[in-house]
């Protein structure tokens, strides 16, 4: 375009209409950006009221100056952990709805015995059967001769922290998994079955993408709860966040200081996860916007 | 009855039980090959469930179906092997009142998806298929469209592409206008009559009474899980025989709806 062309263009009449929106939502813009600051003042004088009554009883924010890095490095581990448990998790969970929706009546005893059983049982428990429990009977069994079998019984650490989140998500999520599966309306399954897919393909390629879509804030909750929940594995001697931060607060009566940190680098983390899990949520919502 | 060139669906003795609801009470008949059926009765009548029976959506309580050349023989207790109700679910589409397409896939994956995975076929070759069909029923330009974005009427003629990418023998409809406003039901129609002009053997459940009597070469009337009178739709709309037949018409020319 030449600039003659822009000039020789009639100015455009303003409309009324148009600038009565247009103020309407800036001012509608500016009120929740103003209501936005007012919350977040609110906030900030909470941790500093918070802060400065810490630093009156005598709390040392030097020590966790000096040991400050000592418990990051827990941060790798308690995230490995709960990456590699939510996606095994996951896929119990899918398993375990599958089974729950089944007509076959020894898929739905299974999936409905597993989640009674994990659900009606405390996570530490859980941790303790598996880290302390199952060696006892790997050793028997290496006794009675099925040598490799016992000796699998003994998992390290880190692998019963994961298989005990594991299994204690999956079943939790089960039912998440259930309820979004049938949440999907019937007729999607009708049509599917109309144009000739079989029963898994109808689940694998019509119910299961719409379904997930549903859950995914359901499995960030999840995830968020779970990175809390993976600070019992400390029990085991795994240098997380947890472990590491009852290391020093016991060696220097620095409680207070250790635990702060390791809460305030928790709380780090799940602020990142639900951002991201928002992220994702709607980069999977592009089909469904207008 | 022997299937002959002349009848392409058959149907014998279908009973349907929902508990202790008799909803289909032995009903047979035959549709012959071009033919466009039309099933017409009350809400509640077992006029839906007789079509949803015919490509088990709903599993029949006994009865024989046959839909060319697939026969299916139900008995109580007697349980039907998949492969059978998958063959015969090939011979027919069906196009649903709530248009049911998959909101998660545009317009031409809605319409390729048997294609691709039932039919396991390369995704160019379904394509190419796809948009012959998303032109037929005038919607080729909403290829890449998520349904979201959609009118009724356009959902529902997408349906029917879908159904027909899969070239089937036979179509169903089961109120295929019945979900949407009014100013959007004669696109579907048209796209339906089209259908019936090009020869396609139609099994059609509807309200749309002015529809049914341009197009319909048979009328079947059904109240209580029984087929009360069936014939041409003159036969049916001007000289009903059966007294029940005679009410209904009657309520429905009362209720000023499209007759």
């Amino acid at each position: 375009m030449t600039v003659e062309t822009i000039i020789e263009k009639p100015p455009e009449k303003p409309d009324a209409d148009q600038s009565m929106g247009d103020a309407l939502l800036s001012h509608q813009k500016r009120n929740r950006l103003f209501q936005n600051v007012k919350i977040g003042s609110v906030w900030a004088a909470l941790i500093l009221i918070l802060a400065v009554g810490l630093l009156q009883l005598r709390f040392d924010p030097g020590y966790i100056g000096e040991h400050y890095g000592f418990v990051m490095q827990g941060v790798l581990t308690t995230l490995g952990l709960s990456v590699a448990s939510i996606l095994i998790a996951s896929v119990l969970a899918l398993l375990g709805a599958l089974g729950r929706l089944s007509q076959n009546s020894i898929a739905q005893g299974i999936a409905g015995f597993y989640v009674s059983l994990v659900r009606g049982t405390p996570l530490l428990i859980q941790i303790y059967i598996i880290y302390l429990g199952l060696p006892q009977i790997g050793t028997q069994l290496q006794s009675m001769g099925f040598t490799d079998l016992g000796k699998s019984l003994t998992l390290t650490a880190i692998q019963s922290g994961i298989l005990a989140l594991s299994l204690n998500y999956g079943a939790y999520m089960t039912e998440i998994f259930r309820a979004g599966i049938q949440s999907i309306s019937h007729g999607q399954r009708e049509a599917a079955l109309s144009l000739g897919l079989s029963s898994w393909q109808t689940m694998r390629r019509i119910i299961l993408p719409q379904a997930i879509k549903i859950i995914i804030p359901d499995i960030g909750n999840q995830f968020i709860a779970m990175q809390k929940d993976s600070a019992l594995v400390s029990v085991m001697g795994v240098w997380e966040i947890t472990y590491r931060a009852n290391r020093f607060g016991r060696k220097d009566s620095k409680f207070m200081e250790m635990f702060i940190l390791a809460a305030a680098l928790y709380w780090i983390l799940t602020i990142v996860s639900s951002w991201l899990e928002e992220r994702l949520e709607k980069r999977m919502a592009h089909a469904y916007e207008r | 009855m022997l299937m002959n060139d002349n009848v392409i669906i058959n149907v014998e003795r279908l009973h349907k039980w929902f508990g202790k609801l008799h909803v289909l009470k032995g009903v047979s008949f035959s549709v012959s090959p071009k033919e466009v059926m039309v099933l017409i009765g009350r809400s509640g009548s077992g006029k839906s469930t007789l079509l949803r029976c015919l490509n088990f959506l709903e599993e029949p309580s006994s009865g024989v179906i046959s839909v060319a050349g697939e026969t299916v023989v139900t008995a109580p207790g007697k349980r039907v092997d998949p492969k059978k109700i998958l063959a015969l679910r090939l011979k027919m589409g069906m196009v649903f009142q709530e248009f049911n397409l998959f909101p998660h896939m545009t317009a031409l994956g809605n319409v390729i998806e048997g294609l691709i995975t039932v039919k396991k076929m390369p995704k160019d070759e379904a394509v190419a298929i796809g948009e012959k069909y998303l032109a037929k029923v005038g919607l080729l330009d909403k290829r890449d469209v998520f349904p979201i974005r959609l009118s009724g009427g356009q959902k529902q003629r997408i349906a029917i592409a879908r159904s027909l990418a899969m070239e089937p023998q036979v179509m169903l409809f089961d109120e295929p206008t019945s979900a949407l406003d009014p100013e959007l039901i004669g696109e579907v129609l048209d796209v339906m009559k089209q259908l019936a002009s090009e020869g396609t053997t139609m099994m059609v459940v509807t309200h749309e009474m002015s529809f049914a009597n341009d197009v319909a070469d048979r009328i079947i009337y059904v109240d209580h899980g029984e087929i009360v009178e069936q014939g041409p739709p003159d036969q049916i709309f001007n000289h009903p025989v059966d007294e029940r037949t005679q009410i209904f018409l009657r309520s429905f020319l009362c209720g000023d709806r499209s007759v």
